[in-house]
């Protein structure tokens, strides 16, 4: 199956699934008897994204690009890094709160680092410690922005 | 009409030349050209990246300092497109065409500099022809109504999709509509009442435009580097470069100048029509150019002729700068880079569109003098620090790749400061890569995102004052011009289509 048609077909349930929530948006008595809505502009939106979706899979691909299957497009493609890395983002969004701006985003960078192939620490260190000092200088001494330390430290009683 | 452009370009001037704002042309053009020059990169990414920076400068400074990462990303997209063949993004392609064939044949100072050259020039004669044209534009716009706004809203809209790749117009649409999806999110302005929120607060105030342009181009962008393993930024030898090879003779000069001139006349008027933006007056430059040029000179293009560098260099420039005119005055973004800048208008308290002219006078001259400030930046300052910036080339992709990641997560986090942002970011990061991997635009979801709340808002009070009825759409003369120049625009890939079959149907008949 050309991937444009894949696409379509997710983005025709993603607008089939928007338009089922949007009957569940609530609305007062006397919006009801308004033309227009807060559920309006969802309703004409899902019709939009089905009737479009629907398009691009009845009708022939024209795009060469488009042609190719999914397999074909994504064969050879270095998977586990790109995914170790989503990982490594989910976990510092998670993290952040807990070790603080400074501890979190170096050990985001040296991980970083590591799964991307640098195995040099002396290398990885000097680049991730000083831009994320730098960061934080510029943001805290400079701009005056306020970025609170972790709660870990909290815990500890450090703070 | 002249008095009011005089006392505009002295508002201008005014407010340009405060030191403060020389300081970011400066560092717009510097940043710009670094982050345009890195392989994946471009002028979206580059302002998107940007925008946390300006949040806590004055709206006229924060817009001069992302008007200056614009065309900087631009001029250094031409310097990775020339040296590695590796274009930042799609304006820049057309560059390699010539501008890498004539640095493997050993003038890599050269093709920069013409490359340099032909960017300054047609900025600058852009520049001119969009101080002209922008406020002429502005004083027909300030009598729109709501309805007209709406009209012109779903002009800029199709107009995006319109300009797509062959086969592109359904999916670029597809994409327009994902992004209005999207901007739905949150509490209805007019009503307060919530939608999708899944009961999170979190998502009361609907998705960060900030977040959805890191999430769909900076992360995204970073992370096919990784998937693609484009070890392209290893393979430079920054040696290659000196001062003493970015000389231009005078017969040079000569050569390139009608050229020069067409491109940004051409570029302009391209960049000016809402969803062309870079790329097309790029590629439409260098098919001019080699349309015009003798059959001897036609045989060099591709090869490293001059004029088929100078060509695309001066028409992505020229359009970049016109695609600021229907930006500034009817708060309609040309091209997706644009779009993101919308955003940031929005996100500094101003609303864009006419009444800009009127009420902000200083961030509408601003930007324009600012422009002009950061050509000459980018020719006298930008020019020989080639050679230092194409040694960031060298910086191998394990380190590059982990930095430009923390940037787009810091970008959003040190301006909102919720962890729970860095999360939505990833999750749309994942969906926009897919999308990307099943061929799906992305500029057109952002574009439908920054202008969704709008043109809602515009059709409610459209409604509101013409009774509830849509009659307004063929009734008011503005609106139902701006609809047929719509319907036009949306013809045109079909009137294109049945065109090449009618030709193709002709050819065998003919041989």
């Amino acid at each position: 199956m050309a991937r444009e048609k894949v696409g379509a077909l997710v983005i025709l349930l993603f607008s089939v699934a928007y338009g089922l929530m949007a009957t569940k948006i609530p609305l007062s008595f006397l919006s009801r008897q308004e033309v227009f809505t807060a559920r309006t502009m969802p309703y004409g939106l899902a019709v939009a994204g089905i009737v479009l979706s629907l398009a691009i899979i009845v009708l022939p691909t024209v795009d060469p690009s488009g042609k190719k299957s999914l397999s074909d497009e994504t064969r050879g493609m270095d998977w586990s890094t790109a995914i170790l890395l989503v990982v490594l983002m989910l976990l510092f969004g998670l993290v952040m709160k807990w070790l603080g701006f400074i501890l979190s985003s170096i050990l985001f960078l040296l991980g970083g680092f590591w799964i991307l192939g640098e195995r040099r620490i002396k290398r990885m260190i000097f680049s991730a410690v000083p831009l994320v000092l730098i960061l934080w200088c510029i943001m805290s001494l400079l701009l005056g922005v306020y970025i609170a330390p972790g709660e870990i430290f909290y815990q500890l009683g450090v703070f | 009409m002249w008095e009011g452009m005089i006392g505009g370009m002295m508002t201008g001037i005014t407010t340009t030349m405060i030191p403060i704002n020389i300081a970011m042309v400066l560092m717009g053009c510097f940043a710009g050209s670094f982050i345009g020059m890195l392989p994946g990169l471009g002028p979206i990414t580059a302002v998107a990246l940007m925008i946390p920076v300006t949040y806590g400068l004055d709206p006229t400074t924060g817009m001069v300092l992302l008007s200056g990462v614009y065309y900087g990303a631009i001029f250094g997209g031409s310097t990775s497109s020339i040296l590695i063949n590796a274009p930042g993004e799609a304006a820049t392609v057309a560059t390699a065409l010539d501008g890498y064939p004539l640095a493997r044949q050993g003038y890599p100072g050269k093709a920069l500099a013409i490359a340099a050259y032909s960017s300054f020039s047609g900025g600058t004669i852009a520049v001119i022809l969009l101080m002209f044209f922008a406020p002429m534009l502005a004083k027909v716009a300030t009598s729109f109504q709501s309805v007209d706004y709406f009209a012109l809203m779903i002009l800029g809209l199709t107009a995006v999709s319109a300009f797509a790749g062959r086969g592109g117009v359904l999916k670029a649409l597809l994409m327009v509509i994902l992004g209005l999806m999207l901007s739905t999110v949150g509490t209805d302005q007019t009503s307060g009442i919530q939608r999708f929120t899944f009961g999170s607060l979190e998502l009361l105030d609907g998705i960060e435009f900030l977040l959805l342009a890191m999430a769909t181009f900076a992360l995204t962008e970073a992370l096919s580097i990784v998937l693609k393993r484009d070890a392209s930024s290893d393979s430079l030898k920054p040696k290659m470069i000196g001062f003493k090879s970015l000389k231009v003779t005078k017969k040079e000069f000569k050569f390139i100048t009608p050229t020069i001139l067409r491109s940004s006349i051409l570029g302009f008027f391209v960049g000016v029509l809402p969803g062309a933006g870079a790329t097309l007056g790029s590629f439409m430059c260098y098919g001019m150019e080699r349309n015009l040029a003798s059959k001897e000179e036609q045989e060099k293009f591709g090869k490293g002729s001059l004029r088929g560098l100078a060509a695309p260099e001066t028409g992505n420039n020229a359009a970049s700068s016109g695609s600021f005119v229907p930006l500034l005055t009817l708060g309609i973004p040309g091209s997706g880079t644009t779009a993101v800048m919308l955003g940031a208008l929005i996100a500094y308290g101003i609303e864009p569109g006419p009444r800009m002219f009127v009420e902000r006078p200083d961030v509408f001259w601003g930007v324009i003098m600012s422009m002009y400030l950061g050509n000459v930046f980018l020719l006298f300052l930008n020019l020989p620090m080639i050679p230092y910036f194409a040694r960031l080339l060298a910086i191998p992709r394990k380190i590059m790749v982990p930095v430009i990641l923390f940037f787009s997560l810091m970008g959003v986090y040190l301006v909102t400061f919720n962890d729970f942002d860095i999360q939505m970011m990833v999750l749309f990061c994942v969906a926009a890569m897919a999308l990307r991997l099943m061929n799906f635009p992305m500029a057109p979801l952002l574009l439908g995102f920054i202008l969704g709340g709008l043109m809602e808002d515009n059709l409610r009070r459209g409604l509101m004052i013409y009774d509830e009825s849509i009659s307004f759409m063929w009734e008011r003369p503005t609106t139902l011009g701006i609809n047929l120049i719509t319907i036009f625009i949306l013809s045109l890939p079909l009137t294109r289509s049945l065109l090449s079959r009618f030709r193709k149907k002709e050819t065998p008949l003919s041989t």
